[in-house]
Order: C-alpha cells, then sequence, then structure tokens
C-alpha cells in the first residue's frame, strides 16, 4: 500500500470527528439539502419578482408628481391655489407649468408631429404639478382634492391611483418579508430535524468524545457546520435555478422595460441559507445530552 | 503470561502533563481517595453506601462483587460520570463533589476508560478510533499516526491500522479499546468488565496488556466477575456487596 509522508495511504482519508471536521455526507443531508433549495428559491423567486414590479411601477413613477388643473377662467387664483397647496403636508412643492411647456410636452407626445399645438394649448387648464414627499399620507390626497375643489380645480385622478400602486407594492414587501420569515422557520426546522436524525445515528460519537474530555464546541461544532453548509449549499443551487426561470420570462420583462439582475440576490441568499442552517444546527443541538454528560 | 514488546517506554515522558495541568506523580501519594462515599440515584435506589478506600498511584486495583454491587457505579465517579450525594472522593487530587465542568474534563483527558463492550466506533478505521482521545486534546494530524502506530504496536495490532472494527475479532477490538486508552497516555486506566465477553485465553492476554501498562506506572482499576484471573494477575482486590465494601486485600 502506497503510504503518504506523514504515513497515511494515498487511498485513505482519516475524517476524526469533532472540532472542524465535517462529518460524511450522506442522504439524510442531501435531501434536507434539495428541500431547503427548493424553499429557497421559492424566496428568490418572490423577491426576483418584487424587483421587476418595483422597476416596472419605478418606470413611470420615479418621482412621484400630481397635477392639478384649474379653469382658464379662474386663472386670476392661481397664485393663491399654489401657496395653498405648498402648506399641505406630503407635499414637497409646487410648480407652475406654463403654457409654452405644455404646448411643448404635447409635441413631444405627439412624435414631433407637423401640428401645431399651440391652438390647442390655447384652451387648456392652467396646470400646477406637485412633487410629493410622502404619497403614503393617508390623508394627503383627499386634502389636495378639497383644496382644490374650493378654488374650482380638479386633481389628475389618474395619477392618484398610479400612487396608490406604489402602496400596494409596500404591502407586497411586506408580504414578501413575512413570506420569507415563514419559510427561513421553515428551513431552520428542517435542516434541524434532519441533523436530529443524524446525532441519533451519532450518538455513540458523541458520547464518546464527551467520556473522552471533549468540550462541547468541539462535540458541537460538526453539526453546526453541517447545518451552514447545507444551507448556504442549498442558497448557491437555489439561485442557479432562478436563472432558467429569468430565461423563461426574459421576453415578457424585455416587453415591459424590466431587466432582471439575480446577482443582487446571490449575497443575501447565500447568507441567508447559511443563516438558517445554522440556526437549525444551534436547536437540533440545544439539547444533546449523553449518558456521562458533565452535569 | 504474554509480554507485550516494551519498544512503548517513551509514551510515559509526559505523563501528568496537559493543558498546564501538572500532576504529582508521587507513589505514596492516592490518585483516589474516598471517605464514607454514598450515592443515592433519583429514583432512591442506593447504588453506594459507606465506602472508604484510597488507592495509590501504580497500583493495580480489581473491583469485584455480584451484578448490582457498584462495581460500575464507583468507576463511573471516578471520571465524573456521576457525582456522590454524600461523602469525600477525590479523584487525581480534584474534589468530586465540588468539581466544575472544565475539571471533569480535564480529569477525563488523563483518565483511559475500557468498556465490556469496548464502543469502538464501527463506522471508523482502528486509526480513527484509537486517534480520538489525542484529537480531542488538540493534537496536530502529522503526529497522530506515530502515535497510533507505536500503542498499536504494543497491543500487538500494528498491521489493523486501516482496518475496520467490524473485521476484528473480539479480543482484537478490545485491544484496541485498551490502545485507545493508553494512547493519551493518562496516568489511570478504568477498565468496566474487559473481559468480560471474551474467553479465558484471550481474556489473559488482555490482562497482560494491563498488568504490562500497571509495571510502566499506570493506575489500573478494573472491574471484573472473572475472580480466576486473579490467580494468575495478581492485585488488590476490593470486594463490593450491594454498595458496601466488604472485602480488601490490602485493608
Amino acid at each position: 500500500m502506497g503510504e503518504m509522508m506523514n504515513g497515511i495511504p494515498e487511498n485513505m482519508d482519516p475524517r476524526l470527528p469533532g472540532g472542524f471536521n465535517l462529518p460524511p455526507f450522506g442522504v439524510h443531508q442531501f435531501l434536507a439539502l434539495m428541500i431547503v433549495c427548493v424553499a429557497l428559491w421559492s424566496v428568490g423567486t418572490v423577491w426576483l419578482g418584487l424587483q421587476g414590479a418595483q422597476q416596472w411601477i419605478g418606470s413611470w413613477q420615479g418621482n412621484l408628481q400630481l397635477h392639478v388643473y384649474i379653469p382658464v377662467d379662474k386663472a386670476e387664483q392661481m397664485s393663491e391655489l399654489k401657496q395653498k397647496l405648498s402648506t399641505i403636508t406630503g407635499v414637497d412643492s409646487v410648480r407652475h407649468v406654463s403654457r409654452n411647456e405644455a404646448a411643448i410636452w404635447i409635441q413631444g407626445w405627439l412624435g414631433d408631429s407637423s401640428l401645431n399645438v399651440n391652438k390647442f394649448s390655447r384652451r387648456l387648464p392652467e396646470s400646477l404639478e406637485l412633487t410629493l414627499a410622502d404619497e403614503r399620507n393617508q390623508f394627503l390626497f383627499s386634502d389636495i382634492r378639497d383644496e382644490a375643489a374650493r378654488f374650482g380645480a380638479t386633481v389628475n385622478e389618474d395619477e392618484v391611483q398610479l400612487a396608490g400602486a406604489h402602496e400596494l407594492l409596500h404591502s407586497i414587501r411586506q408580504l414578501a418579508w413575512f413570506v420569507t420569515v415563514i419559510l427561513a422557520l421553515a428551513m431552520a426546522l428542517i435542516v434541524s430535524n434532519t441533523l436530529r436524525m443524524i446525532l441519533l445515528a451519532r450518538a455513540d460519537e458523541v458520547h464518546l468524545m464527551r467520556l473522552l474530555g471533549a468540550k462541547e464546541w468541539f462535540v458541537r461544532m460538526p453539526f453546526v457546520l453541517e447545518g451552514t453548509l447545507i444551507g448556504g449549499g442549498a442558497a448557491l443551487l437555489g439561485w442557479f435555478l432562478l436563472w432558467p426561470l429569468i430565461f423563461g420570462v426574459s421576453g415578457w420583462a424585455d416587453g415591459m422595460g424590466i431587466e432582471l439582475s439575480p446577482f443582487t440576490l446571490l449575497l443575501p441568499l447565500l447568507f441567508g441559507g447559511a443563516l438558517v442552517g445554522c440556526l437549525g444546527a444551534v436547536i437540533a443541538t440545544a439539547k444533546l445530552v449523553s449518558p456521562d454528560s458533565v452535569e | 503470561m504474554l509480554m507485550p514488546k516494551l519498544t512503548f517506554v517513551s509514551i510515559n515522558a509526559d505523563r501528568g502533563h496537559l493543558h498546564g495541568y501538572c500532576f504529582p506523580m508521587s507513589a505514596n501519594h492516592p490518585i483516589i481517595e474516598m471517605q464514607q462515599l454514598m450515592l443515592r440515584y433519583p429514583a432512591g435506589k442506593v447504588a453506594l453506601s459507606g465506602v472508604s478506600l484510597a488507592m495509590k498511584q501504580g497500583a493495580f486495583v480489581y473491583l469485584t462483587g455480584e451484578s448490582g454491587a457498584g462495581k460500575s457505579t464507583l468507576l463511573r465517579m471516578f471520571y465524573g460520570g456521576l457525582k456522590p450525594t454524600s461523602g469525600q472522593l477525590n479523584v487525581q487530587q480534584l474534589d468530586m463533589r465540588a468539581v466544575s465542568e472544565g475539571e471533569v474534563r480535564e480529569l477525563r483527558q488523563r483518565t483511559g476508560i475500557i468498556f465490556q463492550d469496548h464502543r469502538l466506533l464501527f463506522s471508523r478505521t482502528v486509526f480513527e478510533n484509537v486517534a480520538l482521545p489525542l484529537r480531542v486534546q488538540g493534537w496536530e494530524k502529522e503526529r497522530l499516526v506515530p502515535r497510533v502506530r507505536k500503542v498499536l504496536e504494543f497491543v500487538g495490532l500494528e498491521d489493523r491500522l486501516w482496518s475496520y472494527p467490524e473485521a476484528l475479532s473480539g479480543g482484537e477490538q478490545q485491544r484496541i479499546a485498551i490502545a485507545r486508552a493508553m494512547t493519551a497516555n493518562p496516568p489511570i486506566i478504568l477498565a468496566d468488565e474487559p473481559t468480560g465477553n471474551l474467553d479465558e485465553d484471550t481474556a489473559r492476554k488482555v490482562l497482560d496488556l494491563l498488568m504490562a501498562l500497571n509495571q510502566h506506572g499506570t493506575t489500573v482499576i478494573m472491574a471484573t466477575h472473572d475472580l480466576h484471573l486473579l490467580n494468575s494477575h495478581p492485585g488488590r482486590v476490593i470486594q463490593l456487596h450491594q454498595g458496601s465494601l466488604v472485602g480488601d486485600s490490602h485493608g
């Protein structure tokens, strides 16, 4: 039998238990890895979807603005309305949009056609552009509406609904966090359950190490490392499995101006997976009693 | 009597020194001392009662008595597996009633333990089994193989370094257990009926090994039912009956 320098045969790979030595990888660990991988893939999919939704809404809502229109016959009250609107909590600034600016915008919107919009723009109401600081202020839109109505002005309700979409996105984000936490707990319990089975199979080993005077960290460390690696490995695999999904929806996403970037999910998934794996291992080894445990 | 090759003298070189601990090696100093030792299990059964003894460093001591006499219980108390209910027990100068968890761990690192069922790890090689105490004590991997070879040479199984325990006979498995117990060079070896599952000839060979270790200064305390072995392998005989001391050949 050929031997290496340190006296260990080439075909042997001594793996002493305890400390930073990982236990052998078996079918239990593989199953746990696959289950956690599916869970992490689900988490990744949820956050990737949220990323897409944010881009979609953000593309027409980057700087949230609202327009208030005052009829031409009441244009003399515009300055007063502007001043009143700017005092409403949640309104960052109010700007008067000149007819000339409106005409240029319409001209651009019409694709710079040869149509003369000056005549048309003369019939337009006066516009005030409100930049909003906090569209989640529950009384903001009703306050603006009330103030506008007092001057006979109207609010662009389409833009109000657009702001509501932002609120919806906020709710979806909270839901995504809730799903993530629930799945993280489930993953931790799956890893914990797997390690409990492994611990039962290795009870003799644990008992023996304790009889030999091993410190508790020495006995528990392999299981904590194993849990962390299962979580981290599952995260990496789950992240790779996001790519087919991205390729699958790429045509649809391109059409909506969405560019999904799974790279932003790699580190959160890796750290999150490793953390839940570690948490599962800590739960599994929390009560690790042997007949001759030091009491 | 089979005398193993005594090529392991150097294994005693560092005896008593472990993680800064220095155990005094005076032959006259008791390595174990107890006064009115009592152990009552939580269920109420009294396992040991009023046992007073002293065992000197380097002694070879047999604990005898019927099943349930308290032999194994006493051995478990010597390595901190059980704490006395009352009385006094000092093991390697540690008061076992007041001992801390860390002290128990250090005590176990200075104690070799052999069981009747040897408790070898069958999924591990002989090398991994024998090297385990050294691994627990933080030995470097490169130092393990020469050391394990040396102790396996002592028990006559140096050619089984990379075998698995299931490929060995009962006697060989028990010799591996002895190798594991002595590999960290402890000043004391506790053997709980190590010959209980062996035929007479194999049992004698196992006892030869323990005797050889004892001749190199290791204190050996062995619980046994095999009284016939006492004729060929003399030692101090302590007899227990229903948890009480009823006989001591050095008494």
